[in-house]
């Protein structure tokens, strides 16, 4: 039976009939009359008791709180039920509807990228939590607000009006200064639009640490190309230039062509180690060779004017012999040019606590702390005047730090003003191997 | 805000307010600009500050006239006649800090043509700058948020920066004593310095200006008793 008739049955069942046949009954013994006075009186009830229970079930419509209404009978009962089920369903939909948007709003919080949505008249709708940090904009406070009165960057109330999708806007944190952020915005329809913020901090450091390398090095082959460029224009206007003085700028001149190329061979070092991840080819390395090698060179630089010391207690290294040697060779004539003559210089090869150490010590002038954490940066200098005297590239430590990255090394610098440093390369057991 | 009857009135409101929050968004470019060219020395950047004075003076005139319109024309009372007589007020002190941004630039310029050697304490005015503009900062977010505490907050801040301006000037003087080659540079830098300081005094008039306009109590000339007392 389809739910229309059975809905036709009940009702012809509880309300036709009954007072149907009352009324033929009273009308059969008293009279037509009569009859038709039951019948009417009859469906009067009826629909009155009707009347009730809509009543009932609209008071219960109101205020649903118990899951069905107990005094809604009969005629009703039916539509009760399913009116009763329609909620239920409703409201476990409803449920899942929050907890999905919920769980949305979570993962829209969650997202690194600054999101406002504003409406036609830019009044802010809805940020996420990142927007707090990007913009100052944050819910509930700001809720409803217009936001050029937030964003007061000159130029974004243009932008705003007028978006470039492909040439976002740049606003400086409000917070700290040194962040910066990209605002883009995408229209949502007719009626909103989304503004995204991207920190683009370190996109932004980077590109300025490209030009300063660039100006860097620029600047480090002009001072030497001068210096040539003079000498060449004094040789060809002056024609009464002795052998003697000719003979010494020759050699001045010659210093800084050296000096320009060992500049270009450490660039050229430093951008084939970046290129690669890990050393051509790795060999067992003996470190008594090596540092005997060492040794000699560091004998022919210091021309006796330092005491030198090698210590070599310890096992073969795996490793790039050629690397190893340029890394070692930087470490040990940093050493010979930072220490005035006199001075001690100890280079050691040891095993310490299962690490391989080569470590340089010196009693040389000593590197202030605050410089120490950036030593390793291109072009850093402690102090610019003394470095270039002593020929020093100002890449030496960036490629040392490169090589020994390559190597899984750490290097450790230790320095005291006045009394000495000591700059020691830490390598990872494994590449130690027995001696034999 | 509150609903009018009439809702162009609401959005003429809004418009003033967004316009002198833009002024300041302005103005609080232009200190940092001048602040930050004085610690570089970029020459260029100071002429551009000197140049963008002229814009905030055509927001000042434009600003002035739309109050002046807007009383004309809607009459405001209470809360909104309030808000309109501090917009008037805001601006002024908006125009001199960017005149004051100015005034940095122009100095800075100059110390840096005569080619000073060594400008003193230049970190010290750095670190000056960066409580003016800071304050400059909360004192528009309070007037954008009509946020009372945040206001009282920009007025208490006030006494830090008359604090690092006194220890500028007792430095430079110690300075100017050390050797007196020095005086003119010395001269120049307190005066950026006076200049930074005034901008605070600037951010604390517009502090003072979004209590009144909320609470409509004056607090101006009070003491910090007076302004704590300003409850909603």
């Amino acid at each position: 039976m389809t739910p229309r008739r059975q809905w036709l049955a009940t009702a012809v069942l509880t309300g036709v009939l009954p007072v149907l046949a009352t009324a033929v009954l009273a009308g059969l013994t008293l009279g037509a009359d009569w009859g038709w006075a039951v019948a009417a009186l009859g469906w009067l009830f009826v629909i009155l008791v009707q009347l009730r229970e809509l009543s009932n079930l609209a008071a219960w419509l109101d205020a649903p709180d118990s899951r069905e209404p107990a005094n809604v009978r009969g005629f009703c009962s039916e539509l009760v039920r399913r009116l009763g089920r329609r909620l239920r369903d409703d409201s476990r939909k409803l449920a899942q509807a929050e907890a999905g948007l919920h769980s949305f709003r979570e993962a829209m919080d969650a997202v690194p990228d600054g999101l406002v949505i504003i409406d036609t008249q830019h009044r802010i709708q809805w940020s996420n939590r990142a927007a707090a940090v990007h913009l100052g904009i944050c819910l509930p406070r700001d809720g409803g607000a217009i936001i050029e009165q937030l964003v007061r960057a000159p130029g974004f109330a243009e932008y705003l009006g007028n978006p470039d999708v492909n040439a976002p806007f740049v606003v400086q944190s409000p917070a700290v200064r040194t962040r910066y952020y990209a605002v883009r915005v995408v229209s949502l329809g007719e009626h909103s639009q989304l503004l995204v913020s991207l920190d683009i901090s370190d996109a932004r450091r980077v590109e300025s640490m490209r030009s300063t390398f660039v100006a860097n090095v620029s600047h480090e082959l002009r001072t030497p190309l001068t210096v040539v460029s003079g000498f060449l224009e004094h040789f060809a206007d002056d024609d009464t230039m002795t052998a003697e003085q000719r003979q010494h700028f020759t050699r001045l001149m010659s210093d800084q062509t050296t000096r320009m190329l060992s500049l270009v061979d450490d660039l050229l070092t430093l951008s084939r180690l970046e290129s690669e991840d890990a050393p051509a080819s790795e060999e067992e390395v003996e470190m008594d060779d090596l540092l005997a090698q060492l040794l000699a060179e560091a004998h022919s630089l210091s021309e006796g004017r330092h005491r030198l010391e090698l210590i070599c207690d310890g096992q073969a290294l795996q490793g790039n012999r050629k690397e190893l040697h340029s890394a070692f060779g930087n470490l040990v004539s940093n050493a010979i040019r930072y220490t005035p003559a006199g001075g001690d210089i100890r280079i050691e090869w040891r095993i310490r606590e299962g690490l391989g150490a080569f470590c340089v010590r010196d009693s040389g002038v000593g590197i202030p702390a605050e410089h120490l954490p950036r030593l390793t940066e291109r072009f850093y200098r402690v102090d610019r005047g003394r470095s270039r005297d002593s020929g020093g590239t100002g890449l030496g430590l960036a490629i040392v730090k490169h090589i020994l990255l390559r190597h899984q090394a750490t290097l450790v610098v230790e320095s005291q003003v006045g009394k000495g440093s000591s700059f020691r390369a830490e390598f990872p057991g494994w590449r130690l191997k027995a001696v034999g | 805000m509150n609903t009018h009857l009439s809702k162009q009135f609401d959005l003429e409101l809004e418009n003033i307010r967004t316009r002198i929050l833009q002024m300041g968004g302005l103005v609080e470019r232009q200190v940092l600009a001048a602040i930050e060219a004085f610690g570089t020395g970029n020459i260029e950047e100071m002429q551009q500050v000197i140049r963008n004075d002229r814009e905030v003076d055509a927001y000042e005139v434009g600003i002035d006239e739309d109050c002046t319109l807007l009383i004309a024309r809607r009459q405001p009372t209470a809360r909104d006649l309030r808000l309109v007589m501090a917009i008037s007020r805001i601006v002024t002190d908006l125009e001199r800090s960017g005149d004051k941004a100015a005034k940095i630039a122009n100095k800075s310029r100059k110390v840096y043509r005569a080619g000073a050697r060594r400008i003193p304490r230049i970190s010290d005015v750095e670190h000056c700058g960066q409580l003016a503009t800071d304050m400059l900062h909360g004192a528009l977010d309070a007037l954008a948020r009509m946020d009372v505490d945040a206001a009282r907050q920009v007025i208490g801040a006030d006494k830090e920066i008359d604090e690092a301006f006194n220890a500028i000037l007792r430095q430079l003087v110690t300075y100017m004593m050390e050797d007196p080659r020095t005086i003119s540079e010395a001269l120049d830098v307190i005066w950026i310095a006076k200049a930074i300081e005034r901008v605070g005094d600037h951010a604390t008039n517009i502090a003072e200006n979004v209590i009144y306009t909320v609470s409509g109590i004056d607090v101006r000339h009070t003491g910090p008793a007076a302004r704590k007392a300003v409850r909603e």
